[in-house]
């Protein structure tokens, strides 16, 4: 469930992660919230802490306090350092400041809900392509793949954010986190993925990193 | 020239001339007492001459003395009026010539008619004026000493409430967080000064202070618009037909939008600084950070060429871990980003200070300006927000470091000095 009350921000959210297998439902402030929490079970809540007519963080004691098992991602406008404690100790599972990457946002959500599935399905499969996210263990075709840490983690966002055009700055701030703000310079995304999809194509996958005129990269089935 | 001095020249000079006035005025008025006393003492002479000669209708004898004289002058007619005049006479015993006041009268006698003249010294007025002159010298003399005591121990003390007051606006700076009110003194021109002093400066650290808060709550509203910018072009991109004939379009606004945001979350780190929001209570191992954030852009080194030369001791001190690490984060990225490829980069930490060198294509920069929010050396190449220094100079600010740039042998160096912090 997405609960933000800036509209065109909700909508851009929903049609994204709709795209990607999530059934989303959302609203846009405190009270529909409140309603839909006491009624319904989610997997994972999106939840914007600055909401017209509540705060965001009440709203996460009180999931909080129902017991709930849902996974809770707080989106804010404040980087605070505070805010971001506080969310994390009243129970948040993660937290992420706008302006973000829409495939961000989704690797988090996946990450959640795996994290919270008591089934244990730990592993992302693509075609021949499976991961082992615990293990942090690559396998194709049933193959051991050796990786770099980094590799890992492009793999596993390409994966999560499969048949989604991934502009190169998404990509970077995945990776580098903020620090990529200093460096400004994408020849180590076009690196890594390069590195990538050779190791991926030696090991006897197909080739599904596709370079998206220049702006970034899809990851899909051609 | 301060204010007293200036005052107390002209307090001088008045009170010289007043003096001189004084003594003058002085000496005048008493002189004409004392002659008018002399004269009187005459006419006392002259009835007694008179009533002498009314009753013996003789001339008395007469006992001249230094002090008063009478003579008597056989005169044809009788002498026609009364008159006292002041002339000099020659003093025998002194060997000058002296004041001498003189009565001159007729009588008549035994049928003859007499000019006389009685003469009295004039001497004491004299002795009087020179008795005067020193005591108006001593006067001035006294004054003037007396107002270079007053001056030296007692108007020290007086404008010490003045000096009080410059010395802690000298001391005030905007962004500090307390500015002690100005005290009452007692003296009713320093209050009203205070007064509108610890006015005024209440009243710019609220406008400071509402100007710090419009630029955060300015960067806080930008935040929610440039998601949907950023995510709404994200959406975009998804749409094959759009990207097709868009591509280029498409990826100038999500770099924009990348950028903006980037400059946003810079510019509310500055407010946060500046707020004074991060409390300095942390222990920070200075060392341990460094090594992480250069292991961190090994990639970014290796790949430029650059060679790295560290000389890094243990330091802790009490600091702030998060903002410690932006600030190196900042610094060292810094370092590379400015480089050439094959250039150098050094590091020194020890517990004086932390110096980060680099070699850089870019000349000397303006010592100046390169704190400046925004600012960008002309020939940079590559697009730096141009806040990373003014963030670091914000920390050092709020940490009580000392920041500083120096150019020499082709490398910029930026060396943080820790000052009372150390453990």
């Amino acid at each position: 469930m997405i609960i933000e009350d800036e509209p065109a921000l909700n909508k851009s959210i929903v049609e994204y992660l709709s795209d990607r297998q999530f059934l989303c439902e959302s609203v846009t402030n405190y009270a529909d919230a409140l309603e839909k929490i006491e009624d319904h079970r989610y997997d994972c809540i999106v939840l914007d802490l600055m909401l017209p007519d509540g705060d965001g963080l009440k709203l996460l004691e009180i999931i909080k306090a129902d017991r709930k098992t849902e996974g809770i991602i707080i989106i804010s406008a404040r980087n605070e350092l505070d805010d971001r404690i506080q969310g994390i100790e009243l129970g948040a599972d993660d937290y992420l400041t706008k302006p973000f990457h829409l495939p961000e946002l989704s690797v988090r959500i996946s990450a959640i809900i795996r994290r919270n599935n008591l089934q244990g399905n730990n592993l992302l499969n693509f075609e021949e392509i499976q991961i082992n996210i615990p293990a942090q263990s690559v396998l194709i075709n049933n193959n051991m793949l050796a990786i770099t840490r980094k590799e890992y983690d492009l793999l596993v966002y390409f994966i999560i954010n499969k048949n989604r055009v991934l502009s190169k700055n998404a990509i970077a701030e995945h990776l580098w986190g903020d620090d990529m703000d200093m460096v400004d310079n994408h020849d180590f995304i076009y690196t890594h993925v390069k590195n990538l999809r050779k190791k991926l194509l030696q090991a006897g996958a197909q080739d599904y990193i596709q370079s998206i005129y220049g702006i970034g990269y899809k990851f899909s089935v051609i | 020239m301060k204010l007293f001095a200036k005052y107390n020249r002209f307090n001088i000079l008045a009170s010289i001339i007043i003096f001189l006035l004084g003594c003058f005025a002085f000496f005048f008025v008493m002189h004409k007492v004392l002659v008018q006393q002399l004269d009187r003492s005459l006419t006392v002479e002259q009835i007694e001459v008179e009533q002498y000669v009314k009753e013996h209708n003789n001339l008395p004898e007469v006992v001249n003395t230094t002090d008063q004289q009478v003579h008597f002058t056989e005169t044809t007619t009788i002498f026609p009026k009364r008159e006292i005049t002041s002339t000099q006479a020659w003093d025998e015993p002194d060997q000058d010539y002296d004041e001498i006041r003189v009565l001159n009268f007729g009588l008549r006698a035994s049928n003859r008619y007499y000019k006389v003249s009685i003469s009295k010294s004039q001497k004491e007025t004299e002795e009087l004026f020179k008795a005067i002159l020193p005591i108006a010298v001593g006067m001035i003399a006294l004054t003037l000493l007396a107002g270079f005591f007053i001056n030296r121990f007692f108007l020290k003390r007086i404008w010490k409430p003045f000096y009080n007051t410059i010395e802690q606006m000298d001391s005030f700076h905007l962004h500090a967080q307390h500015f002690p009110r100005l005290r009452k003194t007692g003296i009713n021109e320093f209050d009203a000064m205070n007064n509108h002093l610890n006015d005024m400066v209440s009243r710019v650290k609220q406008e400071y202070q509402s100007l710090k808060e419009f630029t955060g709550n300015a960067a806080h509203e930008m935040q929610t618009p440039l998601s949907i910018v950023l995510n709404q072009t994200e959406l975009l991109m998804q749409d094959e037909a759009i990207l097709k004939s868009h591509h280029a379009e498409i990826a100038t606004i999500e770099e924009a939008a990348q950028r903006l945001s980037h400059l946003n979350s810079s510019l509310l780190l500055l407010t946060k600084i500046e707020n004074q929001l991060f409390i300095m209570n942390e222990q920070v191992e200075w060392d341990i950070l460094i090594k992480k954030r250069v292991k961190e852009l090994q990639e970014l080194i290796t790949s430029q060429g650059l060679s790295v030369s560290t000389k890094i001791a243990p330091v802790v001190n009490i600091s702030h871990r998060h903002l410690a690490d932006i600030l190196l984060g900042n610094l060292l990225n810094n370092a590379i980003r400015y480089n050439y490829n094959g250039g150098a980069i050094a590091i020194r930490l020890n517990d004086k200070y932390l110096m980060i060198a680099n070699t850089s294509p870019l000349p000397m920069l303006d010592k100046g300006k390169i704190f400046t929010r925004f600012y960008r050396h002309p020939e940079t190449k590559t697009e730096g927000s141009g806040l990373g220094l003014s963030i670091v100079q914000q920390i050092c600010d709020v940490a009580g470091y000392q920041f500083v740039y120096t150019y020499n042998q082709n490398m910029h160096s930026f060396s943080i000095h820790f000052s009372n912090k150390e453990l």
